[in-house]
């Protein structure tokens, strides 16, 4: 599988949802808790298809003027400075105002960058899609239709190529219909235990196999309990990562309660999963590890 | 069939064979019957798909009508059931005989539970002051004491027109579309353009100069946007608040009129989500589908475990950061204390602000110390009473925005 070439595993249903928004020239809007990958498919997506990635970071507040295009204000006021000290007679206005209201004077934003790149199509990932306000939504909605803009000075701009487009929702408010009905849509599922050792496996060859499977086994334990936050893949790297460099091939359950900052994110998590909880976690883990 | 030509219309999707658009249609009707919204746009994008991968890949195909029909999350189970059924009998070459095929299903209504005796027509009963059926065992039983029975009698609360009067309903819907504005109104982050103070807006400051000469005599400014409502309602519609019910019934009622953003539960022994019942339409229909809506009217209580439902089921999705969430209950429960007030946290970490409401509070003898109360009580931001209108005017000047 080519995702699996660059590091990423991707399960049939990821890769079939990758292959779809491809072959049908549609977004794919992907959901699923935080840290099991969403924003790293896109990156893959984008090294897959040798292409530049282009992220849209929403947040509340976010408006038209910082996703899509502005006009320079400070240099076109300069320019009309310097033009003001200069010989009257010999320049055109109009040929000013042309030179005024060109592309030089106009800074592109993530999306008009995503539809004028000339070369080849882009990835343009729109990241938290849920944190922008309706209002912003339903201006996406206009772009992913028809990939072109409308700038008043300019005209109308249409996508050269359009960009392959990767929307990521934490789901922490439903997006609207019309935008889910625009794209193809994928959930992601926190990983089964097979696919969360070949992960760790990928991305930390030099890790102990031990370490690899009971850290695994652990993983998959502790997302059965009840937790605020439970534990996405980029936190099981992270974990991984700190018992390395802890000099641990095994786990032991007293590392493991001292690093378990690197997996429960919330002070009521921690206090939950006592010590004793650990050990009994741990010993378990590493019964099931055994070869 | 009508869908099933839509479906083979579309130009790039007529080499898909007329048996599986048939199956598709099949498909998108059952989904459709079990109350997952899949349009006709989702089924074309779903053919389209279908002519992209290996049709005879059984997994393959489940997982691409997955995507392509935009399957949420909560709705996977279903779709996984539809589709194993339907596509069962499309490889048997007999897609007419799906229909058959899903109504060989047992149904399912969780609401109501099986075995249950052939209702009757209800009368009044002048003993226990209620609308009942009489000659059920079990009802009399019931005493005046606020409790929880394991089994959730079916009792349907009537709701009389006229019990109220319209004035009073219109006076509610206008207090209440106040009290929202009130609750729930805050600045966004997003910038619109205001006539007074704000920060400078070059954009249309220019383009306002065009009219003076390109001379820029004023400076057009914008200010931060005053966001819609958000807030979601729980009201409490167990038997120790029946001498408020039928406050609560038109608090619900103009609720939905007042401030249609809005999202409405209903709890006793569970939860139930009246907002679809609370849709514009005759007041007599809003009250039928209110009735149905909620399976235990006036029954018990288990508020911890309602609102443990509400945190599992619905505060991801219809509560953020930027909500406010009212319960409106007397705090009296029946379930285990720790927890109410473990829901009460986890409702109040993701909410902009939570505010209890008691309509005992008016009582002048009333002290919260019942114990649901007080395990909730530290997690509340706003603890008011609520027992009439007078009550809600009272509460609106203590809520700033």
């Amino acid at each position: 599988m080519a995702l699996e070439g660059e590091g990423y595993i991707a399960d049939p249903a990821i890769a079939t949802a990758v292959f779809l928004a491809r072959d049908m020239q549609k977004p794919l809007l992907v959901e699923g808790d935080a840290g099991v990958g969403k924003t790293e498919l896109a990156k893959v997506l984008a090294r897959l298809l040798a292409t530049e990635l282009i992220r849209l970071q929403c947040y509340e507040g976010l408006d038209v003027q910082t996703a899509l295009y502005e006009w320079d204000y400070p240099r076109q006021m300069l320019r009309l400075r310097i033009s003001e000290g200069q010989d009257k007679d010999r320049q055109d206005p109009r040929d000013l105002e042309a030179k005024l209201f060109s592309r030089d004077y106009l800074l592109e934003r993530p999306l008009l960058r995503a539809i004028t790149r000339p070369e080849r199509p882009p990835v343009l990932l729109i990241d938290e899609v849920d944190r922008s306000d309706d209002g912003f939504e339903a201006f996406l909605l206009e772009l992913l239709s028809d990939f072109q803009v409308t700038i008043p000075e300019l005209g109308t701009i249409r996508a050269t190529h359009p960009p392959q487009v990767v929307l990521t929702s934490n789901r922490t408010r439903e997006l609207g219909d019309a935008l889910r009905r625009r794209c193809l849509y994928l959930y992601i599922e926190h990983p089964s235990l097979e696919k969360e050792v070949r992960i760790i496996r990928t991305r930390w060859p030099q890790a102990q196999e031990r370490l690899t499977h009971e850290v695994g086994r652990f993983l998959q334990a502790l997302r059965e309990r009840r937790l605020v936050k439970p534990p996405g893949v980029a936190e099981t790297l992270d974990w991984t990562r700190a018992l390395m460099s802890l000099r641990q091939d095994s786990l032991e359950p007293e590392v493991v309660t001292l690093t378990l900052g690197c997996l429960l994110k919330d002070r009521h998590d921690l206090e939950t999963v006592t010590p004793s909880e650990v050990a009994s976690l741990v010993s378990r883990a590493r019964e099931a590890a055994q070869p | 069939m009508r869908e099933v030509k839509e479906v083979r219309g579309v130009s790039g999707v007529r080499d898909l064979g007329l048996p599986l658009a048939h199956f598709l249609a099949h498909l998108g009707r059952a989904l459709r019957a079990e109350g997952v919204g899949t349009s006709l746009r989702d089924e074309l994008d779903a053919a389209d798909a279908l002519t992209r991968v290996d049709r005879e890949d059984r997994e393959e195909v489940r997982r691409a009508l997955r995507i392509a029909l935009r399957i949420p999350r909560p709705a996977f189970e279903t779709f996984h059931r539809l589709f194993r059924i339907l596509w069962d009998a499309f490889r048997e070459g007999e897609p007419a005989a799906a229909p058959t095929a899903l109504s060989r299903r047992p149904a399912e209504s969780p609401a109501l539970p099986r075995g249950r005796p052939p209702s009757r027509p209800l009368q009044w009963d002048p003993d226990t002051r209620r609308i009942g059926d009489t000659n059920a065992p079990g009802i009399s039983v019931e005493g005046d004491q606020p409790g929880w029975s394991p089994e959730a009698l079916l009792r349907r609360r009537p709701f009389d027109q006229a019990e109220w009067s319209g004035q009073e309903l219109v006076a509610m819907e206008r207090l209440l579309a106040r009290l929202a504005r009130r609750l729930a109104t805050r600045r966004s982050r997003r910038l619109v353009p205001t006539r007074g103070r704000g920060r400078p807006d070059l954009r249309s400051s220019y383009r306002r100069a065009l009219r003076t000469g390109g001379e820029m005599l004023s400076l057009a400014r914008r200010a931060r946007a005053v966001e819609e409502p958000r807030i979601v309602f729980l009201l409490d519609t167990s038997g120790s608040m029946d001498t408020c019910s039928r406050f609560l019934l038109s608090f619900a009622l103009s609720l939905g009129r007042a401030v249609p953003s809005a999202e409405v539960f209903a709890f006793n022994t569970e939860l139930s989500h009246l907002t679809p019942s609370l849709a514009r339409g005759k007041l007599r229909l809003t009250l039928d589908r209110m009735a149905a809506a909620v399976p235990d009217w006036s029954g018990g209580t288990r508020i911890g475990e309602s609102l443990e439902a509400f945190v599992e089921d619905h505060l991801p999705y219809r509560a953020d950061s930027r909500t406010v969430v009212v319960i409106l209950s007397d705090g009296l429960d029946r379930g285990d204390p720790g927890r109410l007030a473990e829901a009460v946290r986890e409702i109040r970490l993701r909410v902009r602000k939570l505010i209890w409401l008691n309509p005992l509070l008016g009582d002048s003898l009333y002290e919260p110390a019942a114990q649901g109360m007080q395990a909730a009580l530290p997690f509340v931001d706003h603890f008011a009473p609520a027992h009439n209108l007078e009550s809600l005017e009272r509460l609106l000047p203590h809520l700033r925005i």
